[in-house]
């Protein structure tokens, strides 16, 4: 485990040279900026407790949705040009003849990005829930929901991973953001539509995009612990059938994690095996 | 048993769109011998480059087999006693020559206190040993070439494989190289040399393939390649039939080119003393004369344009 060791080290210090930890720090203090909004506008405006109450649960989505996004969007740009893009570039040339296997390079590398996305969402969840603290409030949902915030930086990573083992950097990220884009219309558009088109053909596209990449699993797994107090959502549309319903909603369940998981061992074989099996030069 | 042998290698690559396949490599068979430094020449795409990827383990044959130091190419046990460096590379800038070298030391499995000994020996034997903590991005890119053939022999490998060392360097760098590998042919290893500068292969090299379109055209010792065919040309006072008829006797070919001078060629260097004879024998008046040896380069276009015909 020697070189897989050494190969992550060096993924993490490539990491901090790319200034991608002066970017996470950035949005750290953006992230504990924003997150005092609620007691700036109740010391400001004043208001009820109840309105103050809704600030703090408003600002603790909107900040687990940032960090969601802004994981997401460093495991990709960081895993993107890990494969391909280093051959071209060049980095490989004098690592790949040292005496280690390939899928030991590719498991170093995916290691050293999910370490440093892992270590980033774990700041940024801190700060969230500090600056939560602070205003005399305590959201343990933070930290209940962050071990699948943390899946959402592995599962794109993996899958830009596994792009960059035969695609270049430009192609590696367009790849995955539009698998992405798929899943995200597919949640978000496609499926509240459902309520006023109750059409099969839109539940099995909206269903075969969470097969394609379960990011809406993810996202139902992190809601059921932060959830909002919103009435009136579409969710729960009175005038929807009980089954449309369901599907706007559906519950949570244990099996659907092992979905994600399986999905995430089988890019990383999947890129692994492209990997170990093509030429490089 | 060879450090390195090739039979029928052969490379095609196709593309995934349809196209022309390209052949890199056709039927290549090669021996480099334990101990020797081994020159691998060829014009531009020729086929080295990928055949030295093959050997590293970077590119899968199409066909045929090559082995490196008794194992097949590309596997572990052969890795681990052989040293490369590329032709293109990048080293990470943000490390420092050190960090480099440790980082490659680890990936070669070797252990702390051998490496910092190592690394030691083998900054000094670049001449970086100032510079250890300097950053790879502060180094000039003869200074960064200089750098990957540490890496090359951190390990103390059997074989290394030098893919253009002396494409950055200035003439003093380029002398650095040739006291490298001069010291690691008296360590008696192996050095398998790709390199463009054919005076350097010549100076440093005592076995030498040339490669054209992907086949060895011509593999041997320089001795046996070099005959020492020897073209001589003789500025006399006058020349006159009885001096060419002379020379004519001891040359396989004389040629005058004015009236003051005459070329002769002698199938051995060792010729040329009779040529000075026969000349003074005749009643000549020899003025000077001036040898010029086949070199490496006349080999080498030779063969590849006779190729190209």
């Amino acid at each position: 485990m020697g070189a897989v060791a050494a190969i992550m080290t060096l993924t993490l210090k490539e990491a901090m040279r790319r200034r991608a930890f002066l970017g996470t720090l950035i949005i750290l203090v953006v992230l504990y900026g924003l997150s005092f909004l609620p007691k700036a506008f109740h010391e400001a405006f004043g208001g009820s407790e109840r309105r103050f109450e809704l600030g703090i649960q408003l600002m603790t989505s909107f900040g687990i949705d940032s960090i969601k996004f802004f994981a997401s969007v460093l495991a990709i740009v960081l895993s993107a040009g890990t494969i391909t893009g280093e051959i071209e570039r060049g980095y490989l040339a004098a690592i790949l003849p040292r005496p280690l296997h390939r899928w030991q390079v590719y498991l170093g590398k995916w290691l050293g990005v999910m370490v440093f996305c892992a270590v980033n969402v774990v700041l940024w969840s801190a700060m969230l829930w500090l600056s939560v603290y602070l205003q005399g409030r305590s959201r343990p949902e933070i930290w209940h929901a962050l071990p699948y915030v943390l899946l959402y930086p592995v599962l794109y990573g993996t899958l830009a991973l596994m792009f960059s083992s035969f695609a270049g950097t430009s192609v590696a990220l367009m790849f995955t953001v539009a698998l992405g884009a798929f899943a995200y219309f597919a949640d978000h558009f496609l499926r509240p539509l459902v309520v006023f088109i109750d059409a099969a053909i839109l539940q099995r596209i909206v269903w075969l995009s969470e097969w394609v990449l379960p990011m809406a699993t993810l996202k139902r797994f992190v809601m059921a612990e932060v959830r909002l107090p919103f009435t009136g959502r579409i969710e729960d549309a009175p005038f929807a059938s009980e089954a449309v319903r369901f599907f706007l909603n559906p519950p949570t369940r244990a099996w659907e994690l092992g979905y994600v998981a399986l999905y995430i061992l089988v890019a990383l074989l999947i890129g692994g095996i492209i990997f170990q099996r093509r030429d490089v030069q | 048993m060879w450090a390195i042998e090739t039979r029928g290698l052969k490379k095609v690559y196709r593309s995934l769109i349809g196209g022309t396949p390209v052949v890199a490599v056709a039927e290549l068979n090669l021996q480099v011998p334990y101990g020797c430094v081994f020159g691998f020449l060829g014009p531009n795409g020729a086929g080295k480059t990928t055949t030295i990827q093959i050997l590293i383990g970077n590119v899968y044959p199409t066909a045929g087999q090559a082995w490196v130091l008794g194992y097949k190419a590309g596997a572990l046990a052969a890795k681990r006693r052989l040293g490369f460096l590329p032709e293109k590379f990048q080293f990470h800038e943000f490390l420092t020559a050190e960090e480099f070298l440790k980082l490659h030391g680890r990936l070669a499995g070797m252990d702390g206190k051998t490496l910092a000994k190592r690394i030691d020996e083998v900054l000094e034997l670049v001449g970086l040993q100032e510079r250890r903590k300097s950053r790879i991005r502060e180094f000039s890119k003869g200074m960064q070439q200089r750098i990957g053939l540490a890496q090359a022999i951190l390990h103390d490998p059997d074989l290394v494989i030098l893919d253009e060392p002396t494409s950055a360097l200035d003439p003093l760098g380029r002398r650095r190289v040739r006291e490298v590998i001069e010291y690691l042919k008296q360590q008696g290893k192996t050095v398998f040399l790709n390199s463009h500068l054919l005076s350097e292969v010549e100076r440093s090299c005592d076995m030498v393939a040339i490669l054209n379109k992907g086949r060895v055209v011509k593999q041997g010792t320089l001795e046996a390649l070099l005959v020492h065919k020897s073209v001589v040309v003789l500025e006399l006072r006058q020349v006159v039939p009885s001096v060419l008829e002379a020379l004519e006797r001891v040359a396989t070919k004389v040629q005058p080119l004015d009236t003051n001078r005459v070329m002769a060629e002698v199938a051995d260097e060792r010729a040329i003393p009779e040529l000075a004879r026969a000349v003074v024998y005749a009643g000549g008046e020899l003025m000077g004369m001036q040898a010029k040896r086949e070199t490496l380069e006349d080999l080498f276009i030779q063969l590849v344009e006779g190729e190209a015909k």
